[in-house]
């Protein structure tokens, strides 16, 4: 059986390592300069400096700056980032989807299925040996995106926690790619023909990871509130890192006056009609900055609730798969 | 006898159709049986209920008195060759036969390699590549080399050219000829199987018409010509199967239970296509007037 699938996808298994091997080729030089970049400018001074709590303000507003120039030179690489964020779904494509489906396509199945096997065994040593195949190449990807990606992050106020950064590395990406092959291999086993089976995981991934991004990741621990007064100096204190759901201004009873901004005056200070500072908002004295926020230091219990998910989906369609198989003729 | 294939009252359903419904027969030991019937009768289906590829809806079916559906280790005994023997085409010959081995306990490499050799067929070449006759036969090396004690054989030179076809059935005689396998064949052409074949199933829109082995069968039926006949009890005649009238004149395929002796009648002898002929015959087609939106 292992021979077997080991000679079936070894074609297929040298040009996904070759593929991985070129888009390391073409990422490590990246992330070498981009890391080059960040020390040059300073940046990881900054990082360990803006982490203590009595930071000088010179020395935040240099670090800005530099964040800042370190922006707009790279930024750019956020989109490839948005694009590296495919890769799982292609593995679920092209291993998950054809592995029931090419053999039921091809008629294969009646030949295999006969021999002295049995089908559910050969069902679970190619989920297996597929799978296991799948942790090491998403295990490499997840770790090597981490350390591409890294330099981007610190630049970023969001973090590692943010849309998309949090998706591309740590842990995660082995539950999505787990999930994309099960996936495929499920909707093969429902409609047994390569091509819809590989829209049909197309559709079916990006929904789900859609779903458990917006509605679910942000509640996988209860939220923090954090506020601080509306009057200060220089610019406004913001911890890195941490991952901000909702904020707004409130006024000191609660309510809700400004929604997703903040607001800094310095002391005293008097808006542009000479009223005290927010009040054309409606902001009564003693209004304060207002957030909802997980903290930073939560990634890797996040990292491991969203592969718990992943993979525990995963698990589920493969039991579904192998009991498909069972009926298929 | 000993049974090999039993089928009790046995069915399986599509949605709401059943591709075989009330199927019972008994395929002795030691014979090499023919399934015949016209396409869509439901061949592939029985073939498929008895490898265990598919679970039966009703009834039951045995193999060695054991019911095939997620029967691993009787899978051991059975030989099966799918319907356009299937076969991973960029697979060489050779590696095929690798990949039986490893798939299977009781495996004959060397059979399977001396018979590829004695049929001239390349060893590394993929088999998507070889013409479709030397594919079927890879394919019954493959099932022979498991050493089973049925064989089944799903339409296996439908798609061959008559050359093809002949030294296929050639050397599968050749071959069971000397282990005393059953062999279980399907085709919708009997010609194709008559000559190799000594039992019989015919199957018509899902049910068994006939059955039983080719000597009895063609000795059991005849046929007569008489005058015009209306339908009365003829003396020895079991049972019509099938009556074509002309103005005067009577012919008949019946079964008998003895001797015809009623001088009106000239009987004849019949062949195995002629039976076969009747029983197919019997079923009614189906009209579709309705769905074609056309006047009956």
């Amino acid at each position: 059986m292992i021979w077997l699938t080991w000679r079936q996808h070894r074609k297929q298994a040298f040009y996904t390592v070759l593929g991985f091997v070129a888009l390391a080729a073409l990422l490590v030089p990246i992330g070498l300069s981009m890391r080059n970049t960040f020390s040059d400018l300073g940046l990881t001074d900054c990082v360990s400096q803006l982490a203590r709590a009595d930071v000088a303000q010179t020395t935040r507003e240099t670090c800005e700056a530099g964040f800042q120039r370190f922006g707009s030179q790279y930024g750019s690489l956020n989109l490839v980032a948005v694009l590296l964020i495919t890769l799982p779904a292609l593995v679920g494509l092209f291993w998950g989807a054809p592995l029931v489906a090419r053999e039921v396509e091809h008629g294969t199945h009646r030949f295999v299925w006969t021999q002295g096997v049995g089908r559910t065994r050969w069902a679970l040593v190619k989920f297996g040996l597929v799978g296991a195949a799948v942790v090491i190449l998403a295990a490499a990807y997840g770790l090597g995106m981490s350390w591409w990606v890294d330099p981007l992050t610190q630049a970023a106020y969001e973090g590692r926690l943010g849309m998309i950064v949090f998706d591309l590395q740590g842990i995660a990406p082995i539950g999505y790619t787990l999930f994309a092959v099960a996936l495929g291999v499920f909707a093969g086993t429902v409609w047994k023909r390569m091509l819809p089976a590989m829209g049909i995981t197309l559709a079916g991934f990006i929904g789900v990871r859609a779903a458990v991004e917006i509605l679910a990741r942000p509640h996988y621990q209860p939220a923090r509130t954090q506020t601080f007064p509306i009057a200060g100096e220089g610019s406004p204190e913001i911890s890195r890192g941490d991952w901000i759901l909702t904020q707004g201004v409130r006024n000191p009873d609660g309510t809700m006056v400004a929604e997703d901004t903040r607001i800094q005056c310095p002391p005293g200070g008097k808006g542009p009609d000479g009223r005290v500072c927010g009040a054309e908002l409606g902001l009564e004295p003693g209004a304060y900055n207002w957030q909802l926020y997980q903290p930073a230091d939560r990634f890797w219990l996040f990292q491991g609730i969203e592969t718990g998910i992943f993979v525990a989906l995963a698990v589920l369609l493969l039991y579904l798969a192998v009991r498909r198989i069972r009926r298929i003729a | 006898m000993d049974m090999v294939l039993e089928a009790d009252r046995l069915g399986k359903r599509y949605g709401s159709t059943w591709a075989l419904r009330d199927c019972s027969l008994h395929l002795p030991a030691g014979r090499i049986a023919a399934l015949v019937g016209p396409n869509g009768a439901g061949k592939s289906t029985l073939l498929h209920l008895a490898v265990g590829l598919l679970k039966p809806d009703a009834g039951a079916v045995r193999v060695f008195g054991r019911s095939p559906y997620g029967d691993t280790e009787g899978l051991a005994d059975i030989g099966f060759v799918a319907q356009d023997t299937p076969l991973y085409r960029d697979f060489t010959a050779s590696e095929l036969v690798i990949a039986g081995g490893k798939l299977n306990k009781r495996w004959d490499a060397t059979l399977a390699r001396q018979r590829l050799a004695q049929l001239g067929i390349p060893p590394d070449k993929a088999v998507g590549k070889l013409s479709g006759g030397q594919r079927a036969q890879v394919a019954l090396a493959l099932a022979l080399a498991k050493q089973p004690r049925l064989l089944l054989l799903d339409e296996p030179v439908a798609s061959l050219d008559p050359l093809a076809r002949r030294e296929f059935l050639q050397s599968l005689m050749g071959s069971v000829a000397e282990s005393g396998t059953t062999v279980l064949l399907s085709s919708h052409l009997l010609a194709d199987l008559e000559r190799v074949c000594d039992y019989l199933i015919v199957l018509n829109a899902s049910q068994v018409q006939l059955t039983g082995a080719v000597d009895d069968l063609v000795a059991g039926h005849r046929q007569l010509v008489g005058p015009r006949h209306d339908g009365g009890a003829i003396g020895g005649v079991a049972a019509v199967i099938r009556a074509s009238h002309t103005d005067r004149q009577s012919t008949l395929l019946v079964r008998t239970d003895g001797p015809v002796t009623d001088p009106a009648w000239t009987v004849r002898e019949v062949s195995l296509e002629d039976v076969v002929l009747a029983y197919l015959a019997d079923g009614t087609t189906q009209t579709s007037h309705s769905e074609w939106g056309v006047a009956a």
